[in-house]
């Protein structure tokens, strides 16, 4: 990997190309749908919300942009930055390549506690996602006992836990779906496949906890680049192993419960993207966390207008398109890294 | 381990196998059904099974069977239904053998059955397979579109012998469909979304009983034009396409439900700037059974009530 000095410069530029792409990404996704909204329409309207004027378009093309498709996109930019920090705080915290946001149990318990509330609660959305983020803060409290030992909780005791639980919540969910009815069934299917289609009443919330656990860890980035050393060095340097540890299990677990809790389990975002990002950005993960957020939230937006727009009017899951985009991408860059 | 209590040991497994065999073949089911007179029954995929002249023990695997049974007066001689079957409420008191995806095989053999009716709706062919292969009259129905309900029915009386039951049953069905079919006839037709899951989407393509009944009601279906049979459906789509009607029937359940049924993305949709919102019991309008006419009723009043008056 490429180790070149991280200036205040260098992180300034990176991340200023990175917004550039991002606000591409959330053009194409406002612009392209199952309809055709005319370009210069959505322009226009847009600044007719900003200034209060008369918008140019019909009250059906103002209903998809602004109810339909703006909704959308904020949650599809939430969940996939969300999940992109989430797994670069993973990788790094774990030292180990194949660390993603799923490996600790969080999306085993999410699952569980949303396909709980449906087949027995036969619960609405909100209930869906309250009892989704429930049920992944239990399985992260749950993984943390079982990793923990006398040195606190060694990482590979903890990704062994997290596989463990995740094998017992993953019967768990299919012994539920033998007792659900077949239109029950669809529906638990997409949300573990994920799906940004659903209600976005819970996005602010979602924001604010994905906000909240970002900057955690953000602020704790130094000390991460310090504990890939190994963690006896890191002790040396003056890290506070145990406290970071902790701070960013818990911050990376609780985005990720929140991702799950409104989208389902969107699959290949979190591991790959941070994978992606430190080959062309390096490895320091004061820019690998931002670099991430922004391409995590542009690869989603995209990739969601592929799911909306490839069969229209049909809509595909968002978890197919990311693995089938993001595989090849990944191989492509690791192939030229070497 | 000695080789002496190897060979114990393989003398005590030996046995053990003789012994499980043994009783295997005797709990095993007599190979053709116990009563002399049998007949030729054609079913929906061709296939030729002997089937008694009036069977008395009747297991049916699916809900709409189960409700076919009942209505043809055949209800008395059912032995064993699905967990799914849920209508007649007389259904509820038959011995249940799992649900239409994973039915018991072996408790249905243990009922001895003289007629097994399977729907291909369910997927069974490996199980209807199985029974037939060991010598239970195994009858396979498919009904497409609601004239084929109508075939259905007729093809399960001749199977159970009440032919003239469902012969008049499926008349009398045909008028109420002509009766509802002569009164929208001639009528402007509104446009139709139909709500099978809101979260995602989900609506019904060209080809199921909902696409056919929808017509029949006098509505256009804005969907008819999709292949698939139950596609996730984008919401901006249902939006450019202004249904002034949207139809949810009412067994949506777990994931999807809200308390309108409706999701918010669709709002801005003549059928919900109107309240024109047709909530009708699921089972009436994707269970291939008699209640299918009921469902049509239902559904063509709520589209044209002035036809109805």
């Amino acid at each position: 990997m490429r180790q070149v000095r991280l200036t205040p410069r260098r992180l300034a530029v990176a991340l200023a190309t990175l917004a550039v792409v991002l606000a591409v990404a959330c053009g194409v996704a406002l612009a392209f749908g199952s309809e055709r909204v005319p370009l210069g329409g959505i322009v226009a309207a847009m600044w007719a919300r900003v200034t209060g004027g008369p918008s140019p378009l019909s009250a059906e093309h103002t209903a998809i942009v602004f109810d339909v498709r703006l909704p959308r996109l904020a949650l599809a930019l939430v969940v996939g930055a969300s999940l992109s920090v989430a797994g670069s705080a993973f990788q790094a915290l774990l030292r180990n390549p194949l660390a993603e946001p799923y490996i600790l149990g969080v999306s085993g318990g999410a699952a569980l506690g949303a396909v709980l509330s449906a087949v027995v609660f036969a619960a609405a959305a909100t209930g869906r996602t309250m009892s989704a983020f429930v049920g992944a803060l239990a399985t992260i409290a749950v993984v943390y006992a079982i990793g923990e030992g006398r040195e606190g909780a060694p990482t590979e005791r903890l990704i062994l836990a997290g596989v463990i639980v995740n094998a017992f919540l993953s019967s768990a969910i299919i012994f539920l779906m033998t007792l659900t009815s077949e239109s029950g069934l669809r529906g638990i299917y997409s949300w573990l496949i994920g799906d940004l289609s659903g209600s976005s009443e819970a996005l602010w919330p979602i924001a604010l906890i994905a906000l909240v656990g970002a900057t955690a860890i953000f602020l704790c980035a130094r000390s991460l680049n310090l504990l890939m050393l190994g963690e006896r060095d890191a002790r040396a340097l003056g890290v506070q192993t145990r406290a970071v540890k902790v701070i960013v299990y818990v911050a990376a677990s609780m985005i990720t419960a929140a991702s799950v809790a409104v989208s389902g389990m969107i699959g290949f975002v979190g591991l790959v993207i941070p994978h992606a990002v430190r080959l062309v950005v390096g490895s320091d993960n004061r820019l690998v966390v931002p670099a991430s957020a922004l391409v995590g939230a542009a690869f989603l937006a995209l990739g969601d207008t592929l799911s909306r727009t490839l069969f229209a009017p049909r809509e595909i899951h968002i978890g197919v398109v990311t693995a089938l985009i993001g595989a090849p991408v990944f191989v492509y860059l690791l192939r030229r890294s070497w | 381990m000695s080789t002496h209590s190897f060979r114990r040991l393989f003398h005590f497994l030996l046995c053990a196998a003789c012994a499980l065999t043994l009783a295997c073949a005797q709990s095993a089911p007599p190979a053709a059904p116990a009563t002399s007179a049998t007949r030729e029954v054609v079913d929906d995929l061709g296939r030729h099974v002997q089937v008694a002249a009036r069977p008395e023990r009747i297991v049916s695997l699916a809900p709409n069977i189960t409700e076919i049974l009942f209505a043809i007066g055949a209800g008395d001689r059912i032995v064993a239904t699905t967990s799914f079957c849920t209508f007649p409420p007389e259904a509820a008191n038959t011995t249940k053998i799992g649900d239409t995806q994973r039915p018991d095989v072996e408790r249905i053999l243990a009922l001895k059955p003289d007629l097994v009716l399977v729907s291909t709706a369910s997927q069974l062919e490996s199980i209807s397979e199985r029974l037939g292969a060991l010598g239970v009259p195994t009858v396979v129905t498919t009904a497409k579109g609601v004239d084929g309900v109508l075939t259905s029915i007729e093809r399960i009386g001749v199977a159970t012998g009440d032919a003239q039951a469902a012969t008049a049953l499926a008349a009398k069905l045909r008028e109420r469909i002509e009766a509802v079919r002569s009164a929208v006839a001639g009528k402007p037709a509104p446009k139709v979304f139909a709500i099978v899951g809101n979260e995602p989407l989900f609506t019904t393509g060209k080809g199921t009983f909902l696409d056919d009944l929808i017509r029949l009601a006098g509505g256009a279906s804005i969907t008819a034009d999709e292949t698939n049979e139950w596609p996730q459906y984008s919401a901006e789509a249902v939006i450019a396409r202004a249904p002034d009607f949207m139809v949810v029937p009412s067994v949506t359940h777990g994931f999807a439900a809200t308390d309108s049924g409706v999701p918010a993305s669709i709002a801005a949709t003549p059928a919900v700037r109107n309240n024109r919102i047709i909530r009708i019991d699921g089972d009436l309008l994707m269970r291939p059974g008699p209640r299918l006419v009921d469902g049509l009723e239902q559904l063509a009043r709520a589209l044209h009530p002035e036809a109805f008056r």
